[in-house]
């Protein structure tokens, strides 16, 4: 039903192209999850309002509830700019021929994601097992990873689509489960009986990144209202103060779990604190080698649509120039110009 | 005539009997001490006012209700539930909507066979339907299914369905009921004509008088209109028998209807049973057939106690 | 008297305006959609979100028509047999357990006061509220989906065939003992076939809600399936299968309801809704 309600509101957004240009006031979204809890943080505590009072525009940021929703409203163009991972990126709005940049680089999984397996201790258990996972998602990527890395393929396993939601207690409820998922569902599914991790993002990191995603086109005073507010908010989290506790103990509410339980997943989430860092990472090698591993992914498993003949038909930019895919057609853009300035106190 | 072996031997000689019976729904009396014998080979109609509890007495006598107090007997065997010892034909529902014209009458034959035997039954009786399905006059709708008939076909249906199972004792209820005139008098004819063939015992009951004259060998009137010694409020009070006696068997001619003789009769009947200025004293019913009988209570006739004296 | 062609209560419209009349809606829309479908893709030829209806049908001739080539398997093929087989043995479940139990209540008062409060109450809780517990209680396979489908409806078929029979009226039963029918053939021969035509009817009515316990359970957990498809390429919002499928289980549910309605007139022509 809500497609037909968004079919309208595409239809209204279809006949107004070009409103974006001259306008002051623009509409963010997110969903949960631990990387992106300090853009609750953000907004509620005034540093959105505070960095976009400074630019001349006014922001709302947007919760929704649902992740793939969230990154679907961006691409049909009800937002502006909206958090997603690298991979999600890529395929939704990138292929859906929208110039997309990554804006800031908030994190990357560093153990947050991983394969739990019950009555077993290795990948290569995982022969002949049924997998529940969200299938196309980094869990999906992250699987794809695992099992070949240790000389296998995703026929030696059958795959079961699964809600989120329910992954940790479906696969908690079973004798002989496997799961791939991410915390906190992780966490829990981690908790159980004769479960172990056999898996995780930290054995390949770097190439589950947390992404702050805009239209390329959007003006620069949204780019750097978000930018200012977000390093800002980073400023706050990591110092070792009293206010560093209150920010985590906020965010660990907005996500729905103990400080503890928040820190944990913390733990295994490599943040880019410093801006520096984080524009380093963007220029560094490794993020061109994930990005191949990424698309070669996303286009084997049909992600890119049927019209694609390969992975090169839409062009990933990177800081250096360089492009991986058709130059021609870049959608997806790697930017480290407003990190930078972050890192330099240039906003 | 009340004498204890009288009724005994009443309760064994007739057909149908039923004694000292009282329902009622909640505080509301319907039947109030109803006392009646129906011999075989009777055709006996009830009629009385509309509400009167005619269709109580009729769900008492097939089973489907049991008296509050009292008892119901067919062949000196208390009634109990339902079964094939008496035919029931109503004004609606007769008929299994399910079921064409010949399943229909099948049914009862169909339903004696075990699952196994049902083909064969149905196969063995067939020109048995098919007879009684002439002779209502009905035969050359076989195939179709009630809702294709009138109502006048679908009663001729039902008719038959209840014959071909030669039950002791017919109770029909208002079977007329819902029919034109013109249609309805056949039906009578047909009745009456099975009636004779088949020397069937029929317990008819109708809230119209000259239907209940016309078919009858025998009337009961039921009614709530009569006056007795228990006191006032008598609208309170259940309906009793207040007339019950012989009718002259005439033609099977419907002209008989316009005779003055009828005419008078049925006037008579309607200041018995339906008219509230006429009502009598229960001492004072004309309960004149000889299988008549009365159970009255102390309390509804002092004057009855009065009478029977020292 | 003037009658008028269609406004008005007196309207009596021919023929060929009714069908006219009732195609306009479906025009309408489809015009609206190629237009903005139209005017999306001039924007943006890589948009996904309105495809053209060439897309669509590309889609359809990879999905319908060719064998996907890591499986080998037809996957519109395959979604719709496995979505198709969960339904059929769900409703099928459900109508034979609603016959038995709504019969058996409506015909013997001993059996509606054991059955008929656990019956509404069952009824009443929201069979989706409990999925995530009938996932983890009968596992991912096909036992929980079909599980779903039969507690969503059978309480409802239970009812509605218990209220057929207590409804009938009391004198069939009766006249059904008068022609010598013992307990037995009385619930087999006479009850039974008479609420068979309205068991379809309320198997009818209740399609729209199996559809949707079914498409729910294959969005939770499965590995095939017209929900589970519609869910899993809604992850890359792939709206080219999207719409090809929605319209695809609409047309099922048509045709499934179509030939239910001919099963009703062809096998219970005595029975008129
Ligand atoms: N199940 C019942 N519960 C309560 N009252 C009832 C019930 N059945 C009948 N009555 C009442 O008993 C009275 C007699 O009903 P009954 O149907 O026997 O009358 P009747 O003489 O057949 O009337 P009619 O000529 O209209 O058929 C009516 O007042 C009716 O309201
Ligand atoms: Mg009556």
């Amino acid at each position: 039903m809500h497609k037909l309600i968004g079919l309208i509101a595409l239809l209204a957004a279809a006949a107004l192209p070009g409103a974006a240009l001259a306008q002051k006031s623009f509409d963010v979204c997110w969903s949960h999850y631990t990387g992106w809890e300090p853009w609750a943080y953000a907004d509620e505590k005034g540093l959105l309002k505070k960095w976009a009072a400074k630019n001349g525009i006014s922001v709302k940021l947007t919760l929704v509830n649902d992740y793939v929703e969230s990154i679907n409203l961006y691409t049909a163009g009800k937002y502006q700019a909206c958090a997603m991972t690298n991979m999600d990126a890529l395929t939704i709005p990138a292929v859906g021929g929208i110039d997309s940049t990554a804006l800031i680089v908030g994190s990357f999984s560093n153990g947050n994601d991983g394969i739990v397996i019950k009555k077993g201790a290795a990948v290569k258990d995982l022969k002949g097992r049924k997998i529940k996972l969200v299938q196309f998602s980094v869990s999906h990527y992250l699987l794809s990873r695992a099992l070949a890395l240790n000389g296998m393929r995703e026929r030696d396993v059958t795959l079961v689509n699964t809600s989120d939601a329910d992954i940790a207690s479906l696969f908690l409820a079973e004798r002989d489960g496997a799961a791939v998922t991410w915390n906190p569902m992780l966490l829990k599914a981690r908790s159980g009986k004769d479960v172990t991790l056999i898996f995780d993002s930290s054995k390949t990191p770097g190439e589950i990144i947390d992404l702050m995603v805009v239209k390329s086109n959007a003006p620069d005073t949204l780019k750097k209202t978000l930018a200012g507010a977000w390093y800002e908010t980073m400023a706050v989290m990591s110092g070792q103060d009293k206010a560093s506790r209150d920010a985590l103990a906020f965010m660990a509410q907005k996500a729905g779990g103990t400080l503890a339980e928040f820190e944990a997943q913390i733990k295994t989430t490599r943040m880019f604190y410093k801006a520096g860092e984080a524009a380093a990472f963007v220029r560094g090698p490794e993020l061109r080698k994930t990005m191949e591993y990424v698309r070669s992914f996303s286009f084997e498993h049909g992600l890119y649509g049927q019209g694609a003949k390969s992975k090169d038909a839409v062009g990933i930019a990177f800081p250096d120039g360089g492009t991986l895919g058709n130059a021609k057609n870049v959608k997806l853009r790697f930017d480290a110009v407003l990190m930078q300035a972050a890192a330099d106190a240039k906003l | 005539m009340n004498t204890t072996e009288q009724l005994s031997a009443l309760r064994q000689k007739n057909l149908l009997h039923i004694e000292n019976v009282y329902k009622q729904y909640g505080a509301r009396v319907v039947l109030d001490n109803i006392d009646l014998s129906v011999a075989r080979g009777e055709l006996c109609t009830v009629v009385g006012p509309s509400g009167c509890g005619k269709s109580t007495l009729l769900r008492i006598v097939v089973g489907q209700e049991a008296p509050s107090s009292g008892d119901a007997f067919i062949e000196g065997a208390p009634a109990g539930y339902p079964d094939a010892t008496r035919g029931i034909v109503y004004q609606k529902y007769s008929l299994f909507p399910h079921l064409t014209v010949l399943d229909n009458v099948l049914l009862g034959k169909v339903l004696e066979s075990s699952i196994f035997g049902r083909v064969r039954a149905r196969r063995e009786h067939r020109d048995e339907a098919m007879q009684m399905l002439e002779r209502a006059r009905i035969a050359e709708h076989w195939k179709k299914y009630p809702h294709e008939l009138s109502g006048g076909m679908q009663q001729r249906v039902a008719i038959a369905q209840a014959l071909i199972k030669k039950p002791r004792i017919v109770l029909m209820d208002e079977p007329f009921g819902a029919l034109d005139p013109m249609v309805r008098e056949d039906m009578q004819v047909l009745l009456l004509e099975l009636w004779e063939e088949y020397g069937m015992t029929v317990f008819f009951v109708t809230h119209d008088l000259e239907e209940a004259v016309y078919l009858g060998t025998r009337v009961i009137v039921l009614s709530q209109y009569y006056i007795d010694d228990r006191g006032a409020a008598a609208e309170q009070r259940g309906a009793k028998i207040v007339a019950d006696h012989a009718l002259p068997r005439r033609a099977f001619s419907t002209s008989v209807k316009s005779s003055p003789e009828f005419i008078e009769l049925a006037a008579e009947i309607r200041r018995a049973g339906f008219d509230p200025t006429g009502a009598r004293h229960v001492t004072q019913f004309n309960l004149s057939h000889p299988d008549s009988f009365q159970t009255l209570t102390a309390a509804e006739s002092r004057a009855l106690r009065a009478q029977e004296g020292p | 008297m003037r009658r008028y062609l269609f406004f008005g209560v007196h309207a009596d419209p021919p023929p060929w305006l009714r069908r006219l009349a009732a195609a306009l809606p479906f025009v309408l829309l489809l015009a609206l959609y190629l237009g903005a479908s139209q005017l999306r893709l001039a924007e943006n030829p890589d948009d996904k979100i309105l495809p053209s209806l060439a897309q669509m049908a590309d889609a359809v001739q990879r999905l319908a028509f060719r064998p996907d080539p890591r499986s080998e398997e037809y996957v519109m093929l395959k979604d719709t047999t496995s979505s198709l087989a969960r339904l059929a043995l769900g409703v099928g479940l459900s109508a034979a357990t609603g016959l038995l139990l709504g019969l058996n209540m409506g015909l013997f008062p001993g059996m509606g006061a054991v059955l008929l409060a656990i019956v509404t109450f069952v009824s009443i809780v929201p069979p989706l509220a409990i999925l995530p517990i009938l996932f983890i209680s009968l596992g991912v396979d096909e036992l929980a989906k079909v599980a779903l489908i039969f507690l969503g409806i059978f309480p409802l078929i239970t009812r509605d065939i218990y209220n057929t029979v207590a409804a009938l009226p009391r004198e069939q039963i009766t006249k059904a003992l008068s022609l010598g029918a013992n307990e037995l053939q009385l619930a087999y021969r006479i009850v039974l076939p008479q609420v068979m035509p309205r068991l379809i009817e309320t198997v009818r009515l209740s399609l729209g809600a199996a559809w949707l316990f079914l498409i729910a359970a294959e969005a939770i957990a499965s590995t095939d399936g017209l929900g589970y498809r519609i869910f899993l390429v809604r992850r890359y919002l792939a709206m080219d299968v999207i719409i090809p499928y929605v319209l695809w289980i609409t047309l099922l549910g048509y045709l499934i309801d179509w030939l239910l309605r001919l099963a009703l007139r062809r096998l219970y022509p005595w029975y008129q809704a």
